[in-house]
């Protein structure tokens, strides 16, 4: 049974676990976007990347799809971790900016905008769907078609799937086909309200114990002071 | 009859046989039909051949063979006729009998066949002499030239199988592993690991069957040594393949090549089946227990293919997609067996290290990479081909010694190895030593070898771009950081290129290319920024002026061009819409255009050095430049100055402020104009007798009659502007003392016109005269100084004005102007000195002074030493060196020393100001302040000796800057292009007048004519000449402007789109 280190600590496991599963175990956090248990690995979204190695040799690999091998040191939370996964969150959040499941990982890895133009595509190319219509469901409907910036996912030939039983499963494991948060911010700024529960307008707006997080820019406590804003924001 | 052979002794005998059977007197003519002499039609020239050989009855005495690429696929086709070795290259199909009749049968040369040495000009018999082979090391593509592809029989009676026969008989595959790992041979694909490492760990992994795989699927643009290999000697390849499944413990392999290469994979083909039938390939290959067989997969052309892991998804029938390793092939790979990958080259090297043993592999490389490389040579550069040179070997060897320079007149820049993946390495790297680890350190890689040289003419952040471009569309899309990373590197510097860069751009592109570099899965990930960084690196000062000056230098960026013409000129001047004007006949209009721009007009429509010219498209794209000078000195001869009436600035200077400009010359006078346009008082000291500077004392008036210069200047002076001549600062007044007349600010113009001295023995004899000496003692004072035998040394515009001046002198005898390098390398205009040799000036190249010989005080002659051309310096031009012994004396009467200028500004340094070196002012170069408040200077004082365009470019900014200075603004000039803003009408052309439309060529006075006089030599052209030329300009502009909707009629019925 292979022994490994993650972020200081020895980890005994089972042949065949990866680095993710190694660091689960251990209760360490690492933030995923493709991966699912019941699916199998991929390693395409780049978040759970953790640096191996030492010196030179270190280099960033998907924890995901990394095998736990005996000897190897992983580091989950290094300088060189946290600043390639947040310019993975802002390509993410540039792709579809309305996705609430990116906008909330985004908030929670300290990413607040994207600085490149927003595209409002309605899919990352995760392939949980195409992993999903075809390990669980057996039906195999969709795949992904040409390759590189024209990379799609579609049924064969773009027609109507004659094995697709229109079961929902590529839905319900889509990241991206969620309501988007209906605040104030144009969907490229993430305002990281919903995780920061600070009351922190409470030194302007005594009364309201307001949890925003925002100082009075969300608007909902000066709302009649700032009609157009509002609207301006919300024709976006 | 083919059967298997069975044991070493019968594979010595089948080679005996074959070698017996064939006659080394025998003539044999070898066409080179690999796929570059293929495209110019090499089999039709081999048809050719036989036909002739057939017809001159020659069948049984003479050998035609097509062989494999020789590599100078510039070149092709390409014949070698043996015994004799004799190279033709450049064969058509005409030229098929001659050779025949000419070599085979009377053994004559034919001559203008031959390759031609560019540098000295001989005709070159053999390949060998070739300096393109000469230099190179051939280990892998030797025998390329000798064997006909399709016959096992060429390749056994070149000692083929050999290899395989020691291996398989005499070796274990523990000491053939053993032998590989010694040589030190690294996978020539790329990444550079040692293969002998790779098949121990494939031989030990625990597995009932194992693969290997030739990756043959090369998709870098421009690279094709893999391909070469293939087609021009396939066998090498497969006896590679079968000695290591042999060490390794395979029994099936699979050569994964592109469909796109039809002929490698014919030859291939044919090849697998002749080894077959030897029992070379299958069961009990050479009477072994051995087994082993090859299969052919071909792929679609994914660039990501090659990658390992998604060469084997892609073979197994699945999307080509890389995944993660480990688990490595070597343990889980092709059908979940341990598997062994490695490049065509790479197999090809196997053999060699079997025959010859490690130690003989490993003498020739680096510390940490043996043996030799193949790098497909190609871009600007004279030869293209492929070259296979040992590890180690620096890229100026390649570029310089192998491919022979630069191509035309460019410089060079940098050169991208490894494609699309590899990285930008710039001049400052050429002596780098090239193996896996420093190609690394500098920031590419060694890649499938390609090598793609740029010149000057190539933009950098164009080069990331394209490449990036390429990237975007071959990534297989499954990592975030690759899909979404090249796309959006991609979109940045496209923003870049278009003029849409902004601050940040920079730190962001850099940001991200390192993100994508470090969180992407496969090799094609984490090497697909490396062009930008590579760029980054080297070049962020081309980054820099694209985001922050809008401006690209090497002119490709077509947003950030505008019109060339426009922009090229230092002046701004609207060719394209004079030009436009002048086809519609509107003269008026197209002085004023010119004027606005140029206070000196038809001074410059004589002796401008017309970068507009240089930059014309019609130039770029292999024609002859829109003759932009000759239109312009058509306008200015037209049109009477008065046409153009200046508008005074509305928003004049405080307190109309006094200015004072120290020189009357182009940059002076032009400062003094704008200047007194904006409001100011200006006030013009120039120290000779009447102002013009070098346009009158040193431009001889055959080029630039005085009369224009004085009608030019009476037109640009006005009420404001006082000009008091023969009052030198330094002498006369000082700068303090204009500061207390009460001048806000001074402008320095005087320009450079001290020359330089040769720095040897007796210079100071009499007889010898610095060339502005010369030069000003006759256009300014009528001296006539030169007589008898003159010498001039230098190879500058001065030398060749002095020379001509001279020549026109009573008593003198003869001119001769003497200049260290070729005539190649001389920075006077091309035209000038043309002219000068019609009117017979003597040109003695590569020959320098070294010693004075006088008699009585008086010079009487120079002793001279011929150089050769040595290496080539940093500015890309060979230097002379001098060849030892070669002395010489010439008798002279008269030496012009004419070998450069620097300005005369010793004094200058008393009054506090800074100065560098050679005499020249510092100057901010933004604002053109001095160390000393007020005081601003520009011209040649502070460029030395330069172009008059750009001493008018000087006055006209320091206008501006001391406009600004005066009314306390900011200094800074924003900078930009401005793109073409006006619309005219295109003229309707059509293809046939296009296509049969030469540049107009403005009459000149005969030589004999103008030999001994100083009339003007140069006409104007006609208006219908003027007319024709005119209408042949492209109209760059056309992109950037368009027609307005409503017939406002302001500005021709035009707006700008911008």
């Amino acid at each position: 049974m292979p022994t490994l280190r993650i972020d200081g600590l020895d980890v005994t496991v089972e042949p065949g676990t990866t680095v993710l599963e190694a660091a689960n175990f251990l209760g360490l956090e690492i933030p995923t976007l493709c991966h699912m248990d019941g699916l199998s690995p991929y390693g395409g979204c780049r978040l759970c990347l953790v640096e191996i190695g030492t010196g030179d040799k270190a280099r960033l690999v998907s924890s995901c799809t990394y095998p736990a091998e005996g000897g190897l040191v992983a580091r989950t939370n290094s300088k060189r971790v946290i600043r390639t996964r947040k310019m993975m969150v802002e390509l993410l959040l540039s792709v579809c900016p309305s996705s609430k499941t990116i906008q909330d990982m985004a908030c929670r890895l300290g990413v607040s905008r994207t600085r490149f133009k927003a595209r409002n595509d309605d899919c990352i190319l995760c392939g949980l769907c195409v992993r999903m219509c075809s390990e669980q469901m057996m039906a195999g409907a969709i795949d992904f078609t040409f390759r590189g910036n024209k990379r799609k996912i579609m049924t064969p030939f773009d027609k109507k799937s004659a094995v697709c039983r229109t079961c929902g499963g590529c839905m319900y494991v889509c990241p991206v086909c969620m309501l988007r948060c209906q605040g104030p911010n144009p969907p490229t700024v993430v305002c990281g309200s919903c995780y920061n529960l600070e009351p922190t307008c409470t030194e302007h707006f005594d009364d309201y114990m307001c949890y925003l997080g925002t100082t009075g820019s969300c608007g909902t406590c000066v709302r009649e002071k700032r009609p157009e804003s509002k609207k301006e924001e919300a024709t976006r | 009859m083919i059967r298997p052979i069975k044991n070493a002794r019968e594979l010595a005998e089948l080679k005996d046989s074959i070698v017996s059977q064939r006659d080394a007197r025998k003539q044999c003519i070898s066409v080179c039909c690999g796929t570059g002499c293929r495209a110019s039609d090499s089999v039709l020239v081999k048809k050719g051949v036989e036909a002739e050989v057939a017809k001159q009855g020659l069948k049984s005495e003479v050998t035609v063979k097509s062989t494999g690429c020789h590599g100078f696929c510039e070149h092709g086709p390409i014949i070698v006729i043996s015994p004799k070795e004799i190279f033709y290259e450049r064969v058509k199909t005409e030229n098929a009998g001659e050779i025949v009749r000419e070599t085979l049968v009377k053994n004559n040369i034919i001559p203008h066949l031959l390759y031609t040495d560019p540098a000295t000009g001989e005709k070159i018999k053999s390949e060998n002499e070739i300096p393109f082979y000469k230099k190179q090391r051939r280990r892998i593509l030797e025998k390329n030239r000798l064997i006909d592809p399709t016959s096992i029989s060429d390749y056994i009676a070149e000692g083929g199988y050999e290899a395989l026969a020691k291996a398989l008989l005499e070796m274990k595959p523990e000491e053939i592993i053993g032998e590989v790992k010694k040589s030190g041979l690294r996978g020539r694909g790329g990444a550079g690991f040692p293969t002998g490492f790779k098949w121990d760990f494939c031989r030990k992994a625990k597995g009932d069957r194992k693969y290997i795989i030739c990756n043959a699927d090369e998709g870098d643009p421009g690279a094709y040594m893999d391909r070469s290999i293939l087609e021009g000697n396939p066998h090498s390849v497969i006896e590679g393949m079968i000695i290591g499944a042999y060490a390794i413990g395979a029994d099936e392999g699979v050569v994964y090549v592109r469909n796109e290469y039809p002929l490698a994979v014919s030859n291939l083909k044919a090849a697998l089946a002749q080894a077959k039938g030897y029992g070379l390939l299958g069961k009990n290959i050479l009477g072994s227990s051995f087994q082993f067989d090859i299969a052919i997969e071909r792929g679609a052309g994914a660039f990501v293919c090659g990658e390992e892991t998604a060469l084997i998804t892609s073979i197994a029938g699945r999307r080509g997609e890389p995944r993660q390793r480990p688990p490595f092939p070597a343990t889980r790979g092709f059908r979940g067996k341990p598997t062994n990958i490695n490049n065509v080259e790479t197999w090809a090297n196997v053999a060699l290290i079997i025959n010859k043993g490690a130690d003989w592999y490993s003498r020739i490389g680096t510390e940490g990479s043996k043996g030799t490389k193949i790098f497909s040579l190609v871009g600007k550069v004279n030869n293209t081909g492929l070259v296979e040179v040992p590890m180690g070997t620096t890229l100026r060897e390649i570029i310089y010694d192998i491919g022979g320079g630069i191509k035309g007149d460019g410089r060079f820049k940098a050169v991208q190895t490894g494609g699309p993946s590899g990285g930008c390495i710039p001049k400052g790297q050429l002596d780098l030593p090239i193996d896996y680890e420093s190609l690394t350190a500098a920031g590419s890689i060694m890649g499938s070898g390609g090598m793609i040289v740029m010149d000057d003419s190539t933009c950098m952040v164009d080069v990331a771009k394209y490449f990036l471009n390429f990237l975007r569309d071959e990534s297989c899309g499954k990592c975030l950081s690759c899909r979404e990373g090249t796309q959006r590197l991609w979109e940045i510097l496209s923003g870049i290129c278009e003029g849409k860069g902004a601050q940040g751009d920079i730190a962001l592109l850099e940001e991200l290319a390192l993100a994508v570099k470090d969180a992407s899965m496969c090799g094609l990930g984490q090497t697909a920024s490396n062009s930008v960084l590579s760029t980054l690196r080297y070049f962020r000062d081309e980054y820099e002026e694209h985001v922050l000056h809008k401006k690209c230098r090497a002119f490709v960026c077509g947003d950030l061009v505008g019109a060339p013409c426009q922009t090229a000129c230092p002046l701004g001047t609207e060719a394209w819409r004079y030009a436009a004007l002048i086809e519609k006949g509107r003269y008026q209009e197209a002085y004023k255009v010119i004027r606005e721009n140029n206070p000196f007009p038809s001074v410059c429509a004589r002796v401008c050095d017309h970068k507009c010219e240089t930059r014309c498209k019609l130039g770029a794209t292999g024609g002859e430049p829109l003759a932009i000078r000759a239109l312009k000195r058509f306008v200015t001869d037209t049109v009477d100055p008065s046409a153009y009436g200046p508008a005074k600035a509305v928003e004049t200077v405080r307190d109309r402020a006094k200015v004072a400009v120290v020189g009357a010359g182009p940059a002076g006078l032009a400062a003094a104009h704008y200047l007194s346009l904006a409001g100011c008082k200006v006030t013009v000291f120039e120290a000779e007798q009447e102002p013009g500077g070098m346009l009158m004392s040193c431009i001889p008036a055959y080029r630039l009659p005085g009369e224009a210069v004085r009608k030019e200047i009476k037109a640009l002076l006005n009420e404001s502007i006082a000009l008091k001549c023969g009052v030198a600062l330094g002498r006369d007044i000082t700068l303090d003392g204009i500061f207390k007349d009460g001048f806000k600010a001074v402008f320095l113009a005087m320009g450079a016109n001290e020359s330089l001295k040769l720095n040897i023995e007796g210079e100071d004899t009499e007889g010898i005269y610095p060339s502005m000496r010369f030069l000003k003692g006759f256009n300014l004072k009528e001296e006539k100084l030169a007589f008898g035998h003159v010498g001039v040394i230098g190879g500058g515009n001065s030398a060749v004005d002095a020379a001509r001046v001279a020549l026109r002198q009573e008593g003198v005898k003869s001119v001769t102007i003497f200049y260290r390098r070729t005539r190649r390398e001389m920075p006077a205009y091309e035209e000038e000195i043309v002219a000068a040799l019609e009117e017979g000036v003597n040109l003695e190249t590569l020959v320098s002074p070294v010693k004075i010989h006088s008699k009585d005080g008086r010079l009487v002659g120079a002793r001279c030493i011929k150089n050769k051309l040595g290496d080539f310096d940093s500015s890309g031009r060979r230097s002379p060196v001098p060849l030892a012994g070669s002395e010489f004396d010439a008798p002279l009467d008269t030496l012009i020393v004419a070998v450069g200028e620097q300005p005369a500004s010793g004094f200058l340094k008393a009054a506090g100001l800074k100065l560098h070196k050679n005499g020249r002012l510092c100057v901010d170069e933004a604002t053109l302040c001095t160390n000393r408040q007020g005081v601003f200077a520009g011209g040649d004082i502070v460029t030395g000796p330069n172009t008059v365009v750009d001493a008018i470019a000087a006055g006209k900014k320091a206008a501006e800057i001391i406009r600004r200075h005066l009314n306390g603004e900011d200094l800074k000039i924003a900078a930009g292009t401005k793109l073409p803003e006006f619309y005219i009408e295109p003229a309707k052309i059509s293809e046939k007048e296009l296509a049969e439309a030469k540049r107009v060529r403005p009459t000149a006075l005969p030589a004999e004519k103008r030999k001994k006089s100083f009339a003007e030599a140069e006409r104007a052209i006609s208006a219908k000449d003027a007319c024709r030329e005119a209408r042949r300009c492209l109209r760059c502009d056309l992109k950037f402007t368009q027609k307005e909707e409503v017939e406002s009629g302001r500005n021709g019925g035009a707006v700008c789109r911008h």
